[in-house]
This record gives C-alpha cells, structure tokens and sequence, in this order.
C-alpha cells in the first residue's frame, strides 16, 4: 500500500468522520513528508556503501546445517562508476593459498575472471559468477537504487540480524536495469534510521535465491555500517554464508583497477 | 480447502523461520587469523606419481614427478613492480633429449607505471598471452616453443608452465580501451635441454614485434585487434572477440591469418601449403545453476594437413608424420585442419570442495581422440586429484600416434604460501 493511497484514506475519512480529521490530517502531512520507497532505498544504500572509492577485506564462513565447513579471505575494491554511478567492484582473493592473487572484475555485465597463474582474463557470464562465492558480495556492495524501482508494501515488525524486533519499511524491489542479479527482492530497513535489516532476494522464475541479514553495526568510515552479514541459501536453508567486514579503508583507487587489460598488473599497496 | 492449505504452509514457513534463526546464531570465523592483503609470494609443491600403459604390446611403466612451483610480485618503489615465476620439474623418465630435472624461468621482469595507472612499460622475460580460446589461440602468438616439460594435457595447466618471452612491452589504457606493443629480440638460436637453461633459444630465436589494440564496445561485448611480425613470416593479422549472450552462456571467437610458412613445413619434409591461411577457435560456455559449466569449441586450421594430404603422408611418410606431430606439439598449433574440443567442470561434485574436469578433443580430419579427467578434493592448503588420460585412433592417427594409450596417475599439491 503506498503513502499516496494512505494519504487518500485518510482523506476520505477527514470528510466522514469530523472527531478524527485532525489525526488523520496530521498523518497525511506526515505521510508527505516522510521520504518516497526510492529514498529509503537511498539511504540504506548510503549506509552500506560509503559516497567514495573504498576497500573492506571480507572474510566468509561457510556452514553446512550449522557446522562450519570454509573460511575464505578477500579485499574488495569499490568505486561508482563514470556513467550512472552503479559500483564497479574489483576482488582480490586473499585465502585459501590456491586462490590467492586471483582477481574479479565487475562492472555491471562485464564481468572478468583473472588468474595469475595462466595471465588468461575470462569473460564470465552471470551463472558463472553465482557459482563462487564472490557473487555474495552483491547483497553487500551493489547500489540497489540504482538498478531497481522501490515501491512500499507494509510497515511491520521484523526481526533483525541481531535477534531483535525491529518496527520496519517493507520494500517491494523491481529490476529495472538489465545488469540487475537479482529480478525481485523483498527488503525491509528501519523505520527509524532507515538501515537495512534483511533482504530476500528473488530470480525471474520466482524462486527465492538467498535471505541475507544486515547486523553487527559500527561506526565504519563516518557513519553507522553493517559490518557482518548472514547469506541462506533459498534453495538449501541449512547452507549459510557470514560475510565479516573489516579493515573499511579509503585507498587511492584508479579507475585504471576495473579495466580488465590492467588486471595483470594488479598491485595493491 | 483453505485450511488445508493453511496446514501445509505453517509447518514449511515455521521450519523457514527456525532456519533463519538457526542462521543468526552462527558466528564468523575469527578475522585475527587472516592476513591483511596476498602475501607477494604463492609457492606450492606437487607430486604426482602414475602408470602408463603402452600401445601396441608396448610395455606399462610408471612415472613420476615433483614440481616446485614459486611466483613473487612486490613493489619495490612507488610506481616500480618487480616479478618472478619459476618453476622446477623433476619428471622420471625423462624426455628424449631432456634432463630428468627442468627448470623453467617463466617471467623475470620489471614493470612501471605512472600514478593513474594508464601507462605501462615492462622489461625482462614477460609472459604475453592473448586469446579466449580454451583449446586453441590463433592469436596467441608467442606460445611457440614456450613450455620446457609437459606435464599435462590440460590446455589451462600447459599455460601455467609456459615461459615468456624477452621482450619490452608498453601499454596504454584508457577507458574502456587499451593498446600494447611488445618488442622481443632474437638472443639465442636453438633451444636447450639442459637443466637450469634460460633456454632463450626456445623463447627468443628471432625478432618479434605485437601490437595490441584491444576495445570494449559495451558491457556485453569486447575485443581485440592484433598485428603481429616476426623476421621469418610477414604480417599476421589476428582479433578476437568475447560476448555475453544470455545470463549463462558466453561467447568466444578468435581468428589470425598467416602466410604459407606455418606448420607444414620446416624440416618435417611435409609441404607447406603457400598462399594465406586462417587460423579460428570459436566457442560457447554454458553454465547451469547447479554450478556445470560446459564448453563447446570449433578449431580450425587452414595452414595444417587436410584428410587428403594427411592420409597420403601418412602412407608415404609416417616418419615424417611424427616428426610433424611433434612439431605441432612444440608449437602448441593445431595439427589437423579441423578439431573439436569440449570442456567440462563441476565444481562440488556431490560434496563440497570436490572439483570434477574434463575434456574431450576429437581431431576431425583423423578421428582420433583424447579424453582426460581430473578428480579433485581441495582442503585449505591441500589438493588431492587422480588424473586420468586415454587416446584413441588408428596408429597413423594424431592420438593414435602418441605412445601412451592410457595414463593414470595420483597428484599431491601443497600449497606452501
């Protein structure tokens, strides 16, 4: 249900109802003033994404019905693009030893698979990339506003990553560009400060990819930030991935780092 | 009829709920473990130890290798990067003509560039690779010669061991675009199997010069240009493209064309065929969401043996037959005018962290085949495969010809650092 329709709701009640149009008024100015689905999605991504080129190393765990069964270590590399400001992210496998050095290169569609070893740059397809496990790093960097249309669907309580109930915008997420991973996603953020609390992400088919929960906020390049989040499987709830954050940093980041011919020669400081 | 739905939505979405709490009480492993960034240096061990049987009543015989693989890539100053890679092969037996213990030198080099970094200058022994083929890169035009001891027949693993070339390479990149000319001398005139050679005679046996035009045309779609002039052939024109055709299929295609002096010629006593001939790889990759990834790939050929030529050579000449062959195999070019090759891997095959491989290349002029398949369990810092190789085809066949019918063998990998 939109604000717009609440604030007609409200309206009609105004002229029904005398004892209760002062309410009602003061809601339907509220309702205008509050901020429109596609500004909520703004701010939340504001909140897991800093507004300037930055670093996280990422360490994922993996579970299997509750037993740990990996540990991988990556920095991933940020920055919004020249041409509609969606983030080109550039990985940098740290852990296990066989992958290290290994390189990912997205930039929208054009998505690279560089290995040292053999100097070949692959082009990926989508499919490709879901199979590792960098492709979670979307629910985490990905500029949502920038690729999907937000409408409301309910306000509701919700339990967050930390365990506790939270009062929530519930947003209903529609792919708008082609480069989107995901076509749906069902996201929820703080009524109150408008952090992302959960997402459930969707294929075209339908079918649920993954439920991912935002948690363990600290105070991470000038703001409140998401430092954990929980990944489940949608087709095997027992597989669960944590992604920890850590080391946020803002390096000198060139442009030069997304373009696939200068992933041989990749250095970071 | 709503009731009974109720009933059998209630326990699906409680169980979901008790999943996700589940979920929630989960806690990370413990970051102080991890390092900060890639250690410069990556060094791993591997042994393999196998048995091959023989062709023709030849007799089975085991065979053995350990190899020390090291690369290390550090910044020396601000703007500078210097790079080694070396690698030691201990292979029993050895090659004819070969040490038993091979070290290949694969890059040796430094590199500057400026602070935006859109320049690019290189020197010493680099590795310039180009093309999206994985069987086959026409456009790969420094692959002749580079790979002192063949460990495998896997066309990915043979590009990890493979040496550069001396060269001085320069590179601008802009956005979206770059372009790269490599200049490589002639320092040595044959190539050498002694143990610890440069073996620049294997890698620089003449001059060579690249020029790389490569363009992005949109998220979907890039490429290249390439021209490409050694002292002993004129200029070979070579491009290649690589598109996304949907969410889980990829595209390649890769093209050069070169003069009559390329594989059929040079001492195998096979004639060249003169005149100008192309040389293409075009394939697709087709990834499922159960993480199987398929490639189909069409070589081809236009300076190698035809079925005609081929069948006659090898009646009048199979000496000569073989001698070509390994010709080809030096080069890393495609023997037949035509060959096909499919690629598979299934990452967690059954259970997590069991990698199957496999491929299958059909050589369409003769009908001979090779297929190989790598079993492979990975532990943080240990890798445990069985590899397994067969050839088939009649015994004047490119397969067939090849001494071992079937090759069997168990590797250990320890990745060090």
């Amino acid at each position: 249900m939109t604000q717009s329709f609440l604030c007609e709701v409200a309206m009609n009640r105004l002229l029904c109802n005398a004892s209760r149009g002062v309410a009602a008024l003061l809601f339907c100015v509220s309702a205008l003033a509050a901020p429109s689905p596609q500004e909520l999605l703004q701010d939340g991504d504001a909140i897991r994404n800093p507004g300037r080129p930055f670093s996280a190393k990422v360490t994922l765990t993996e579970f299997e019905a509750g037993k740990q069964v990996d540990t991988s270590t990556l920095v991933s590399y940020s920055r919004a693009q020249d041409n509609g400001g969606q983030f080109a992210t550039l990985i940098h496998f740290i852990l296990p030893a066989r992958d290290a050095g290994k390189l990912m290169l997205r930039n929208g569609d054009d998505l690279w698979f560089y290995d040292p070893t053999t100097k070949a740059s692959v082009r990926l397809s989508p499919q490709q990339r879901l199979m590792g496990q960098a492709s979670n790093g979307d629910v985490v960097t990905v500029n949502l506003a920038k690729d999907y249309s937000a409408r409301l669907l309910a306000e509701e309580e919700v339990q967050d990553g930390d365990r506790k109930n939270r009062k929530a915008y519930k947003l209903g997420l529609t792919a708008t560009a082609p480069s989107a991973t995901y076509a749906t996603v069902e996201y929820w953020l703080d009524a109150e400060n408008h952090r992302p609390i959960k997402g459930r992400f969707f294929a075209e088919s339908g079918r649920l990819l993954k439920t991912v929960y935002y948690r363990r906020y600290q105070s991470q390049l000038g703001r409140e930030r998401p430092t954990e989040t929980v990944i489940i499987d949608g087709l095997n709830p027992q597989s669960v991935t944590l992604m920890r954050f850590t080391d946020f940093a803002t390096p000198q980041i060139p442009k030069a780092w997304f373009h696939r011919d200068y992933l041989p020669r990749f250095q970071p400081e | 009829m709503i009731a009974l739905s109720a009933a059998m939505t209630l326990p699906t979405s409680t169980l979901a709920a008790d999943e996700e709490l589940g979920a929630l009480a989960l806690e990370s492993a413990p970051v102080e473990s991890m390092p900060a960034s890639a250690t410069p240096t990556r060094l791993f061990v591997e042994s393999a130890l196998g048995r091959t049987q023989g062709r023709s009543g030849a007799p089975s015989r085991d065979v053995r290798r350990v190899s020390v693989d090291l690369v290390h890539a550090s910044r020396i100053a601000p703007g500078w990067r210097a790079v080694v890679s070396d690698r030691l092969d201990h292979i029993r037996p050895a090659e004819p003509g070969s040490d038993a213990t091979l070290n290949s030198l694969r890059e040796g080099y430094l590199s500057w560039s400026d602070e935006a970094a859109t320049a690019v200058v290189e020197v010493g022994r680099i590795n310039v690779r180009n093309g999206p083929g994985y069987g086959y890169n026409p456009t790969d035009f420094f692959r002749d010669g580079a790979l002192r001891a063949v460990t495998t027949a896997n066309p990915f693993a043979l590009r990890e061991n493979r040496m550069g070339t001396v060269a001085l390479r320069a590179q601008k990149l802009w956005s979206g675009g770059s372009v790269t000319a490599v200049l490589s001398p002639k320092l040595d005139d044959a190539r050498s199997g002694k143990a610890f050679s440069l073996d620049l005679g294997a890698t620089n046996n003449r001059n060579r010069g690249l020029l790389t035009l490569s363009q992005q045309w949109s998220d979907r779609v890039s490429g290249q240009v390439l021209l490409y002039k050694d002292s002993g052939s004129r200029v070979q024109p070579g491009a290649s493209l690589t598109a996304l055709l949907s969410d889980a299929v990829v595209g390649h295609f890769e093209w050069s064309s070169a003069t009559g002096s390329g594989m059929a010629d040079g001492g195998t006593g096979v004639p060249a065929s003169g005149g100008r001939g192309h040389r293409l790889a075009s394939g697709l990759t087709f990834t499922t969401s159960t993480k199987l990834s398929l490639t189909a790939e069409l070589q081809f050929n236009g300076l190698s043996l035809g079925a005609a030529e081929w069948d006659r050579l090898a009646r009048s000449n199979p000496l000569a037959l073989g001698t070509y062959l390994l010709d080809a195999q030096r080069q890393q070019e495609l023997a037949p005018r035509r060959a096909y090759m499919l690629y598979a891997t299934q990452r967690d095959a059954g259970i997590k962290n069991l990698d199957l491989t496999a491929f299958l290349r059909v050589n369409a002029v003769d009908h001979s085949r090779l297929a190989w398949l790598d079993v492979r369990y990975h532990w943080p810092k240990v890798d445990l495969a069985i590899q397994w190789q067969q050839t088939s085809g009649s015994a004047l066949s490119e397969y067939g010809f090849a001494p071992e019918r079937r090759n069997l063998q168990a590797l250990l990998s320890f990745h060090l650092q």
